[in-house]
């Protein structure tokens, strides 16, 4: 479900799937946490092809940012409509970075 | 106009969101884009807590909904066999679950978010317990098209 690619010394986690969801949440965790493990610690989540998440996806993710630790970075990439609205319900938006798209993301982050 | 139909789904989370996207669909003349944004993320939100909390994840279990549309509102209820959910769990859920402080890493929700989110997102919210059956109802008032 997520394919990389690393700029900058960025990783940059695209997600593959349409939604996020209770089905989705607990592969998409131990995905990002493979690649966290792996010694990344700068990571830009680009979710322009997501639709819709909920909020055990947006659990997943916290717990990824918790695996991550204080001294690594997961910014947000490309996140619109329904999915970027429960990041501001949730005022999740304090808590990742919102970029409008993957470059200014990596930009931001290998700065 | 009213209108109503019911779907029903075995209690399997890979089939929430073929449900999701159906009831979005028949509201879609109905309500605005972030309205069915809101009522496809209360569904999803209320059939996940039936699954995981209700029937403790176990599948072959049922899960009904009903959708009520009208001139006025969307009446989505949702409609389970599973041991009620105590009455309090609905009643503190609220917007103060996001109320944390975003610098204490540790502090941030994982989970116990969805009641909170659907009460933040539909209009009204009940839950009722009758014999052995659960129903949560909930209403999206329809918002007029401005001339």
């Amino acid at each position: 479900m997520l394919s990389t690619d690393l700029r900058d010394n960025v990783l940059v986690v695209r997600v593959e799937e349409k939604r996020i969801d209770a089905s989705k949440a607990p592969a998409f965790k131990d995905e990002m946490t493979r690649c966290i493990d792996a010694g990344q610690n700068q990571i830009v989540l680009d979710m322009s092809q997501v639709d819709f998440i909920d909020s055990s996806g947006l659990g997943a993710l916290v717990s990824c940012l918790k695996r991550l630790g204080p001294r690594g970075s997961l910014a947000v990439a490309g996140a619109t409509g329904a999915v970027s609205r429960l990041f501001t319900l949730t005022r999740m938006d304090r808590v990742f970075a919102l970029h409008p798209n993957v470059d200014t993301a990596v930009e931001q982050l290998s700065a | 106009m009213v209108s109503s139909i019911s779907l029903s789904i075995d209690s399997d989370l890979d089939k929430v969101s073929l449900l999701a996207r159906a009831v979005r669909a028949l509201c879609q003349d109905l309500l605005s884009s972030d309205d069915q944004d809101a009522v496809e993320l209360s569904l999803v939100e209320a059939i996940n807590n039936v699954i995981k909390h209700g029937y403790h994840g176990e599948r072959g279990k049922d899960v009904q909904v009903a959708v009520g549309l009208q001139a006025d509102q969307v009446v989505i209820e949702v409609i389970d066999h599973a041991p009620p959910m105590p009455a309090q769990v609905l009643d503190t859920a609220s917007e103060d679950r996001f109320d944390f402080d975003e610098t204490d890493l540790d502090g941030i929700p994982e989970g116990g978010m969805g009641l909170a989110l659907i009460r933040m997102n539909m209009d009204e919210v009940e839950y009722h317990s009758s014999g052995s059956e659960n129903r949560l109802r909930m209403v999206k008032r329809v918002v007029p098209l401005s001339e």
